[in-house]
C-alpha cells in the first residue's frame, strides 16, 4: 500500500491510497475555480504514473462545496478511468454536493458508496 | 422596493476570490431565514457567476468584479458585474453544455445559476462587459 500526501487548496493534507488497481483519493474542502486546477495535476500525474490504476474512489465525506469547475476536474479524470474500463465511486457525498452532482447527471457515469470499504467492494464485483 | 439591507463589494479576478464572493454573499444571505439548502444553492449561484467572470469576462488578464446584494421583503437581488470581454450570444451561452472557451467546466456555469435562483438575467455588451442579476424568493426575515 503506497500512501501519497497532498494538498487541496489551503486545507489539511490527506494521504491517497493505492488498493489492488483503486486509487483512493480523500479530498477535504471547497472545490472550485481555485482548488481545481491542483487536483487535476495531481489526479493526472498518479494516474499517468500508475497505468494499472482502474478504478477512481473518491471520498468527498469532507468535501463542504463543490460547483462545475469542480465537476469539470472530476470528469475529465473519469475519461481516463473510463477508458481503462474503471469506475468512479463516490464516497459519503454530503447533502449539497450530491445535489450537485445528481443534478449534473452523474448518476449515469458514477456510483455511490457509504464507506471506502463498500467502494472496494463495489468496484471489485465488475 | 427600497432594499431592507444592502451590501457592496469590489475584488479583482483573481481565482482565490470566488470562494471569498461566495462566502461573503452566504453570510450577509443568513441575514434572512433561508434553509441551509437555500444558501448552499445561493453559493453554487454566486461561485458559477464569479468563476464566469474570471474566466470568460477576463480571460487570464485580472480586472475588477463588482458583487451587489440586496434583499427586501419580497427578493434577496445578487448581481455580479465584470467589465471584460462581454458574451456575443447569450442565448448560446445558455445552452447546457456550451462553452467558449475549452475548459473543464462542462459548460453548467448558466444551467447552475438558472436551477438554483428564481430568476437571472444578463446584460452584456461586447468589449464593455457582462452584469448578472439573480433574484431567489426570500423567505420572511429574521426579526
Amino acid at each position: 500500500m503506497e500512501n501519497l500526501v497532498w494538498t487541496v487548496g489551503v486545507n489539511i493534507v490527506k494521504p491517497e491510497q493505492i488498493i489492488g488497481r483503486s486509487l483512493i483519493v480523500t479530498l477535504q474542502g471547497e472545490l472550485d475555480l481555485h482548488t481545481a486546477p491542483p487536483l487535476k495535476e495531481r489526479l493526472d500525474r498518479l494516474l499517468d504514473e500508475e497505468p494499472g490504476l482502474r478504478h477512481l474512489i473518491l471520498d468527498v465525506g469532507e468535501v463542504s462545496f463543490i460547483d462545475s469547475s469542480g465537476l469539470g476536474v472530476i470528469l475529465g479524470r473519469y475519461k481516463t478511468i473510463e477508458q481503462r474500463s474503471g469506475k468512479l465511486v463516490f464516497v459519503g457525498c454530503r447533502p449539497q454536493v450530491k445535489r450537485v452532482l445528481e443534478f449534473s447527471g452523474f448518476r449515469k457515469i458514477a456510483v455511490f458508496a457509504k464507506s471506502p470499504q463498500e467502494a472496494l467492494e463495489m468496484v471489485e464485483r465488475t | 422596493m427600497k432594499p431592507k439591507n444592502w451590501m457592496k463589494l469590489e475584488f479583482p479576478s483573481e481565482s482565490p476570490n470566488v470562494m471569498f464572493a461566495r462566502t461573503a454573499v452566504a453570510v450577509f444571505a443568513s441575514q434572512l431565514d433561508f434553509t441551509l439548502d437555500e444558501l448552499e444553492d445561493i453559493k453554487v449561484a454566486v461561485s458559477e457567476a464569479v468563476s464566469n467572470c474570471v474566466i470568460h469576462g477576463y480571460q487570464g488578464s485580472v480586472g475588477n468584479i463588482v458583487l451587489e446584494v440586496a434583499y427586501d421583503e419580497q427578493f434577496i437581488s445578487i448581481t455580479v458585474e465584470d467589465f471584460g470581454k462581454g458574451i456575443p450570444d447569450i442565448d448560446q451561452a445558455k445552452e447546457a453544455g456550451y462553452s467558449s472557451i475549452p475548459e473543464e467546466r462542462m459548460g453548467l456555469g448558466l444551467v447552475f445559476m438558472h436551477e438554483y435562483m428564481d430568476e437571472v438575467l444578463i446584460d452584456s455588451r461586447v468589449g464593455e462587459g457582462t452584469k448578472v442579476l439573480m433574484k431567489k424568493k426570500a423567505p420572511a426575515p429574521v426579526s
